[in-house]
């Protein structure tokens, strides 16, 4: 096709397409019939893409699988910081009272008989810290399992209500 | 921010499963490149105007399968457009033969009038986001549209009696 052809063809193409979406306004809709009724390559075209917008109808947006549902909403549990991960969390949360158990379980003899006080004032501060980072987490874990809890239970629910209306072919 | 996602899965999940589908003609391709491109929407969240998240994620999507689409070999092109079961009641009116066949016909199609077709006349998207997301301009989109129709309808008329 020469690049004239192509040009004649893509002025054909838009009448019509623009007469489709409904862009075309009553004088120009009516010139665009009138010439149809002279011209019959037109006028079948104009019939046939009708057709095909029909036919289009029937095409739906394809449902993504179940798996890759899964897959989609497990994203921001698994994209999050390897920090913030469920086995480093646990681990933060141990080291302190691991600490803090192996001290109490040294022999009587090994452990120093008096602390200073300003060992036991570092200690008690060493503690606090402690203390409030695993609040910290504890805190923050609780918002992640909470929030995801409450994505699963949606999710659950939703697929439930589907399927008995499904079962019960209400739809 | 997690709601959000959420939200965000709940109503683009199908239309960038399908444009997936529908470019890579493999079902297991097209999960893989629908999951990359929301792991990139998660990862950008923050720099992504709320209004532009359907566009953004539909080009991103498009880029992860047509990045596929270049490294396959030749030998690996999939001719076949296979449909994916679903027992889901609003998709059985569509499992018509007409519908089958203008589904194969799309897939067949070549870029970008395969995007065109499948971001306009199957999800609605205005003229406008198709644009934006083929990083094309509003008119070679309409003319490149105008094309695919014009050959999906030669098609179609072979076919109908």
């Amino acid at each position: 096709m020469t690049e004239r052809e192509n040009k004649t063809t893509d002025m054909k193409e838009e009448r019509i397409n623009a007469l489709l979406d409904g862009e075309l306004d009553n004088e120009q809709a009516e010139r665009l019939k009138r010439d149809a009724t002279s011209d019959q390559d037109l006028a079948r075209s104009i019939i046939e893409a009708y057709q095909l917008q029909r036919a289009m109808e029937g095409i739906r947006v394809e449902r993504a699988p179940a798996s890759l549902r899964r897959k989609l909403r497990r994203i921001p549990r698994q994209q999050r910081p390897a920090w913030l991960q469920p086995a480093w969390v646990t681990a933060y949360a141990v080291v302190p009272l691991l600490v803090i158990a192996v001290a109490l379980m040294q022999p009587r003899e090994m452990r120093p008989r008096q602390p200073t006080a300003a060992e036991v004032a570092q200690a008690r501060q060493d503690l606090a810290v402690a203390f409030a980072y695993i609040d910290q987490v504890s805190t923050r874990a609780s918002g992640e399992i909470q929030s995801e809890l409450a994505g699963e239970i949606t999710d659950a629910v939703a697929g439930s209500v589907f399927r008995t209306v499904q079962d019960q072919k209400i739809l | 921010m997690s709601r959000e996602y959420r939200q965000w899965v709940e109503e683009y999940q199908d239309q960038a499963w399908t444009l997936a589908r529908y470019l890579l003609k493999d079902a297991s391709e097209a999960e893989d490149a629908t999951q990359e491109a929301f792991v990139k929407l998660w990862h950008h969240r923050d720099n992504i105007e709320p209004g532009s998240i359907r566009p953004w994620l539909m080009r991103v999507t498009r880029n992860h399968c047509l990045d596929r689409l270049r490294r396959r070999r030749p030998e690996q092109e999939f001719t076949g457009y296979e449909v994916v079961e679903e027992r889901d009641p609003m998709h059985g009116a569509e499992q018509s033969e007409l519908g089958s066949w203008l589904r194969r016909a799309i897939a067949g199609l070549r870029e970008p009038y395969r995007t065109l077709i499948v971001l306009r006349d199957i999800q609605q998207h205005s003229y406008e986001e198709v644009a934006g997301v083929t990083e094309l301009s509003l008119s070679q989109v309409k003319v490149y549209l105008h094309r695919a129709r014009k050959q999906l309808r030669e098609q179609l008329a072979e076919v109908k009696p």
